[in-house]
C-alpha cells in the first residue's frame, strides 16, 4: 500500500513544482488533440450538415458504414498513417513520421468519422425543420448551413468535446506514427503506458490525474453552458 | 403571384392525401383554404410553398415553374411556428438578411414592424422562450418583413387572443393592399375568412370543391 500513496505524494510535488518535462508532455498532449480536433470540425461540421439534409441514392447504406466507421480502432489508424509516412510509403518523402505533425494527421483521421458521424445524425433528425424554415424565408443552400450550425450549435459542442475527449485519451495512434520520442512526441497517454510498464508510477499518476481533470472541467463546462440556454 | 395547380397528387406510403384535378389561387387576392382536420390542407401548403417536392403534377406560379426567384418571392408561415434560437428582432430580421439588404435600412423595416405588430415588449426576448401566440405572432411578422408576392399562411391564429387576432388580420389585409400581394390562408374559423377573404377553397378527403 504504501507505494501507492508515495506515488500519489510524488506526483502531487510533480505537478506542484511545475515539473518541466511533464508540463512539456501535457502541451503537447493539448496541442496535437486540440488541432486534430479543430481541422476535423472545420471540415466535417459543414460537410456532416449537407449529408444529413441531402437526400441521395444509397443514404441508408452511407449511414451504416459512417456510423460504422466512428469506432474505427485507433491502433488501425496508426497503422495506416506510419505505413503512408514510412519512408518508403506514398508520403514518405515528407518525412513527417515521429514528428507531432505526423500525430496531428492520425487524430485528425481517427476523429473525422466520429465528429462526421454526430454532426451526420445530428442533421438528420433536426435539421429538417430548419432548412424548411429556412428555404421558406429565402435562405440558398449556404445559408441553410450556417443557420443550421448556428441553431444546433450546442449539440455540436459537445459532438466536438467528444471527439477532443477521444484524442486526448487514445494511445494506439499516437505511439505508432509519433514513437513516443522523449522531449519529443511523448505525450500524456504515451508516457503513462511506458511509466506503468517501467514499474514508474509517480509521473504516470501524475499525468492522469490530469487526464481526469480535463475531462472533468471540460464536462462541467458544458454541463453548464447548455444549462443556461 | 398567380399559382396554378394541375393534375395534383401526393400519397404518402400508399395512402393518397391530395387529388387535385385543377386549381387556380388568383393573382393579387386572398384566398381561404378550409376543410376538416387531415383533409390535406397543410400538405397542399406544403407543396405550393416548394418545401416539399415530393408530388406528381403541375405547379405553375405565373405561368412558370419553380425556380430560386419564385422561392425568394414566396414564403410560408407554418401551423407550427419555428423560431431561430437568437431574438425575436434578429428572427424577424433574417429574411432581409439573407437578401443582402444594408443594416441601415433593415433596421428601419424591422423597427417599422414591431411597432405595427405591437409587440415592442418582446424585441429583445429570446424567440425560442415565447408563448405559442407570441411565437405566431412573431413568425407573421418574419413573413411580411421582406414583402412577398406570395404568402402562405396555415392557420396562423389559432392560438391568438382576440386583441392580436385584430392586429394580425390588419396586418395581413394592409400587406395584400397595399403591395397587391397573394394570400393562401388556411383557417378554421369561418367568420375569419368572411373578414379576410376574397375566395374560399373547400377540401375535403384531398379534393377541392369551391364555396361561394
Ligand atoms: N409526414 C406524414 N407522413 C404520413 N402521413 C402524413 C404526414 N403528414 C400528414 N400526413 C397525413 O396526411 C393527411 C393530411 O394531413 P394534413 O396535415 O395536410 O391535414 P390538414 O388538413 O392540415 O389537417 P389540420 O386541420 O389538422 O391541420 C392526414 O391524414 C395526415 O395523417
Ligand atoms: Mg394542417
Amino acid at each position: 500500500m504504501d507505494y501507492i500513496l508515495e506515488g500519489f505524494r510524488e506526483a502531487l510535488k510533480l505537478l506542484i513544482s511545475f515539473d518541466k518535462e511533464v508540463y512539456d508532455i501535457i502541451t503537447l498532449s493539448l496541442f496535437v488533440s486540440t488541432t486534430a480536433t479543430i481541422i476535423a470540425s472545420l471540415i466535417c461540421i459543414p460537410l456532416g450538415i449537407h449529408l444529413g439534409l441531402k437526400e441521395f441514392k444509397g443514404k441508408r447504406a452511407f449511414s451504416r458504414i459512417l456510423y460504422t466507421s466512428m469506432s474505427v480502432p485507433s491502433v488501425i489508424v496508426g497503422l495506416v498513417v506510419a505505413i503512408a509516412l514510412s519512408r518508403r510509403g506514398p508520403l514518405g518523402g515528407l518525412n513527417l513520421l515521429y514528428t507531432p505533425k505526423a500525430m496531428i494527421i492520425a487524430q485528425t483521421l481517427l476523429v473525422t468519422p466520429l465528429i462526421l458521424g454526430l454532426t451526420y445524425s445530428l442533421s438528420k433528425n433536426r435539421g429538417k425543420e430548419i432548412e424548411k424554415v429556412g428555404t421558406s424565408l429565402g435562405a440558398g443552400r449556404g445559408d441553410i448551413i450556417v443557420l443550421t450550425i448556428k441553431e444546433l450549435k450546442l449539440d455540436l459542442l459537445v459532438n466536438v468535446v467528444t471527439a477532443f475527449s477521444r484524442a486526448i485519451s487514445e494511445v494506439g495512434a499516437v505511439m505508432i506514427v509519433g514513437g513516443n520520442i522523449k522531449n519529443r512526441t511523448r505525450v500524456i497517454t504515451t508516457t503513462i503506458s511506458m511509466m506503468n510498464s517501467m514499474g514508474d508510477y509517480p509521473m504516470a499518476i501524475a499525468l492522469g490525474l490530469v487526464l481526469l481533470l480535463m475531462s472533468f472541467v471540460i464536462n462541467s463546462l458544458i454541463y453548464t453552458y447548455s444549462g443556461e440556454d | 403571384m398567380e399559382i396554378s395547380v394541375v393534375n395534383l397528387k401526393k400519397y404518402y406510403g400508399e395512402k393518397q392525401v391530395l387529388d387535385i384535378e385543377e386549381l387556380t389561387i388568383e393573382k393579387g387576392k386572398i384566398t381561404g383554404l378550409i376543410g376538416p382536420n387531415g383533409s390535406g390542407k397543410s400538405t397542399l401548403m406544403n407543396i405550393i410553398s416548394g418545401i416539399d417536392l415530393d408530388f406528381f403534377g403541375t405547379i405553375r406560379y405565373d405561368g412558370k415553374p419553380l425556380d430560386r426567384s419564385i422561392y425568394m418571392n414566396m414564403t410560408l408561415v407554418f401551423q407550427k411556428p419555428y423560431l431561430f434560437r437568437r431574438r425575436v428582432y434578429e428572427n424577424i430580421e433574417y429574411p432581409l438578411k439573407v437578401r443582402g439588404m444594408d443594416k441601415g435600412e433593415r433596421i428601419k423595416k424591422v423597427e417599422n414592424i414591431i411597432k405595427r405588430f405591437e409587440i415592442e415588449e418582446l424585441r429583445e426576448k429570446k424567440a425560442h422562450r415565447l408563448s405559442g401566440g407570441e411565437s405566431q405572432k412573431v413568425s407573421l411578422a418574419r413573413a411580411l418583413i421582406f414583402e412577398p408576392k406570395l404568402l402562405l399562411l396555415d392557420e396562423p391564429t389559432s392560438n391568438i387572443d382576440p386583441e392580436s387576432i385584430k392586429i394580425m388580420e390588419r396586418e395581413i389585409l394592409r400587406f395584400n393592399q397595399e403591395t397587391k400581394g397573394t394570400v393562401l390562408i388556411v383557417t378554421h374559423n369561418i367568420e375569419q375568412s368572411k373578414r379576410l377573404c376574397h375566395n374560399i377553397i373547400y377540401l375535403e378527403n384531398g379534393k377541392v370543391g369551391y364555396l361561394e
